[in-house]
């Protein structure tokens, strides 16, 4: 493992401009987790009814600090997105020098454990950053005492994302094969029938918990509530995920006999790898479901308000509550956005010899903008009307149970079509690149 | 089908190895290379020449046919003894492209110590002993992309010999260089290969690099269709004092 370590080390040490990107990225991104890891203890190790002076109260009681901290660990999930985007960057180089290391005699299992630490070591950077500027910030509130058990978690946490990162690369890396002539392939197993009835199983479960949801006022109504709200929102988020992928294979066969060129183009990619899509689109699409239920509750509350069913003095605690959800949310979108945006430049970047041949074939750029930006559109739109769907239901499933006004659709309808075209603009933030990627130097690029 | 006396280093029996539909690159190859012995293999672009090469070396395996290395039967081992055996006993050096652009030159040629666990004073010491067998020790702490392609080229071969194998598999050494650049890289394998009595497998469609070998085999359509005595070439390929490679000049 020491070997292992010091070659990792030199490693990074020698890395490139390109490999200090992924390096950095990777890095900011631990930087995140840690930080919502910190904030999540903070929050979690505050004991019995307390008054703090942040967020309009929500941090005062136990049950809804409870919520803060499911929120906030809630949003390491657009992080992990985003982490994940990070391992991508430089992959045909990492391919390369993963067969150059088994050529030198690295086992499989040497040259995982080797590109795991490389992470490791950068999110150890990340995860010390975040710790000093934490604990900077926890200097600055000395108002509020920390327990003991408080720095043991901060110290849990700090050393654990890196942790993480290492088993996750390991578990990552543990079907590729990279043989010593410079291929790397990806294993998999057989999909097993066992595997769908489970899903088939989970998802008959939740129909029936939601089925109980609704049936008001009984007991099973109330201990089913959150178990059934968050399966929900998974399989939604999953769906829209799977219905990416699904649909980016059908377009890509669909479409290979279009007659204009940026849509023949676009399938041809979709057809190659047609998973990419929801690779790329996961964290947006989980955020997707999660904002169409948000922007509902939150229109409906205010509509409450206005009614009067919500007290004027207690409309505050309740808006309050949102606006730092909202911000939260918008957190999420902006990390996943930035994932997106780093996977299509990515994307781009590996396929400069293609594109930088297409162009020098006559393929104009603007028919190869169209293609890239198609690629990300075509198999977008029909997952985010599924997440926008899927929102939409958990929103209405909730306000049935709850609101004695009108509920109101205007802005959970628009939330889909607006995250759409963020998404376009995050694909499109990459174009300039497209610039680049076709000189004639760069059909000399392997 | 060797003409050297003893049981061979390495023997391969009728291999057969065919890819995907592009049909069979090797149809019942039969080669050996003994202990020492400079070995080339020559013959046109997609005869199989590679191929007999990365099943030799155990980087691949043949679909039928046998690779008999000492008393063990290198095609039935699994991937990670023919692992081993590429770090200790064998050497493998590509045309380009196998040196880490990350690392420096001298840790490059130290990698298949670091990778066996030597600690990193140790291989780094033995690695700087090859280079400077090679002519490229003041190139030690530059990386892949500061050297010219023979300096490279010479760092691969230290690093293939750094762990002094058994064998050395040299597969198109100097394709991607200049003559001048390519004789001397030869010069250099055929050199220290014959002081620490290395075998060495060398493909090539070249036939000024193929006279640097002891004998040479013809691969036509991945059957081996003629062995050729060379001793006259070999002879003059010997060469009697150290390789005239410069320290720190580019060939160019």
């Amino acid at each position: 493992m020491r070997a292992d370590a010091t070659l990792a080390w030199a490693l990074l040490r020698g890395s490139d401009r390109r490999e200090w990107w992924r390096t950095s990225l990777t890095a900011l991104g631990a930087l995140l987790a840690t930080f919502l890891g910190l904030a999540a203890v903070t929050v979690g190790t505050v004991s019995g009814h307390t008054q703090v002076p942040y967020g309009n109260g929500l941090l005062d009681e136990a049950g809804t600090r409870m919520g803060v901290v499911v929120a906030l660990l809630g949003l390491l999930i657009p992080v992990l997105g985003f982490l994940g985007q990070c391992a991508r960057l430089g992959a045909v180089h990492r391919d390369r020098r993963l067969a150059a290391l088994r050529l030198a005699g690295a086992t499989p299992a040497q040259v995982r454990r080797i590109a795991a630490l490389e992470s490791g070591f950068a999110c150890l950077a990340g995860a010390v950053l975040a710790l000093c500027g934490f604990v900077v910030l926890l200097l600055a509130a000395t108002h509020t005492a920390r327990p003991p058990l408080a720095w043991l978690g901060y110290a849990v946490v700090t050393l654990g994302v890196p942790a993480v990162a290492v088993l996750v690369s390991v578990l990552a890396l543990r079907r590729v094969v990279a043989s010593p002539l410079g291929w790397v392939r990806r294993t998999r197993p057989e999909r097993s029938t066992t595997g769908v009835a489970f899903t088939a199983a989970g998802m008959l479960a939740i129909g029936g918990a939601v089925a109980a949801l609704l049936i008001r006022g009984s007991s099973a109504s109330a201990a089913l509530f959150p178990l059934a709200f968050v399966a929900a929102l998974a399989l939604s988020g999953l769906a829209a995920v799977s219905v990416a992928g699904a649909s980016a294979k059908l377009l890509g066969k669909r479409l290979a006999t279009s007659s204009r060129p940026a849509v023949l183009i676009a399938a041809g990619r979709l057809r190659m790898d047609p998973w990419a899509a929801s690779r790329t689109h996961a964290s947006v699409l989980l955020v997707t479901v999660v904002a169409v239920g948000f922007m509902g509750l939150w229109q409906l509350t205010r509509a409450q308000t206005a009614a009067g069913v919500i007290l004027a003095e207690n409309a505050d605690y309740y808006l309050g509550g949102y606006h730092l959800t909202g911000l939260g949310l918008l957190l999420a979108l902006a990390i996943s956005l930035g994932a997106l945006a780093i996977g299509t430049a990515e994307s781009l970047t590996t396929r400069r010899r293609a594109l930088a041949a297409q162009a020098a074939a006559g393929v104009p750029r603007s028919v190869l903008r169209r293609a890239l930006l198609l690629e990300t559109a075509l198999p977008l739109a029909p997952a985010v009307l599924l997440a926008g769907v899927g929102g939409m239901g958990l929103y209405a499933t909730y306000a049935s149970m709850m609101a004695t006004v009108a509920m109101p659709v205007v802005l959970p309808l628009l939330t889909p079509l607006l995250v759409y075209a963020i998404c376009l603009l995050a694909a499109a933030a990459s174009l300039p690149l497209l610039r680049r990627a076709v000189r004639p130097a760069e059909l000399r690029h392997e | 089908m060797s003409t050297q006396q003893g049981a061979p280093l390495i023997a391969a029996r009728d291999l057969t190895k065919t890819y995907g539909r592009t049909g069979a690159a090797l149809r019942g190859a039969c080669v050996e290379l003994a202990a020492g012995e400079i070995l080339a293999v020559t013959g046109a672009s997609g005869s199989g020449k590679s191929t007999l090469l990365h099943c030799l070396a155990g980087i691949v395996t043949p679909d039928e046919g046998a690779v008999v290395y000492g008393q063990r039967r290198l095609d039935q081992l699994s991937e990670a003894d023919r692992t081993l055996l590429r770090r200790t006993d064998f050497g493998v050096v590509f045309q380009f492209g196998q040196l880490i652009p990350e690392l420096t030159a001298l840790d490059n040629a130290a990698l298949p110590l670091l990778l066996a666990g030597t600690s990193r004073g140790q291989a780094r010491e033995r690695a700087d002993a090859w280079l400077e067998r090679f002519g490229v020790r003041g190139q030690a702490e530059l990386r892949p992309g500061e050297m010219s392609g023979g300096q490279a080229q010479r760092v691969a071969l230290a690093r293939a010999l750094v762990t002094e194998p058994k064998a050395v598999f040299a597969d198109e050494p100097t394709g991607a260089l200049d003559s001048l650049a390519g004789e001397q890289v030869m010069t250099a394998l055929v050199h220290t290969a014959r002081e620490a009595g290395t075998a060495v497998l060398l493909v090539t469609h070249d036939a000024q690099t193929a006279a640097y070998a002891d004998r040479e085999v013809e691969l036509r359509d991945g059957t081996v269709l003629e062995v050729a005595e060379a001793p006259d070439l070999a002879e003059t390929a010997q060469p009697t004092e150290a390789p005239q490679v410069t320290e720190a000049g580019h060939e160019g």
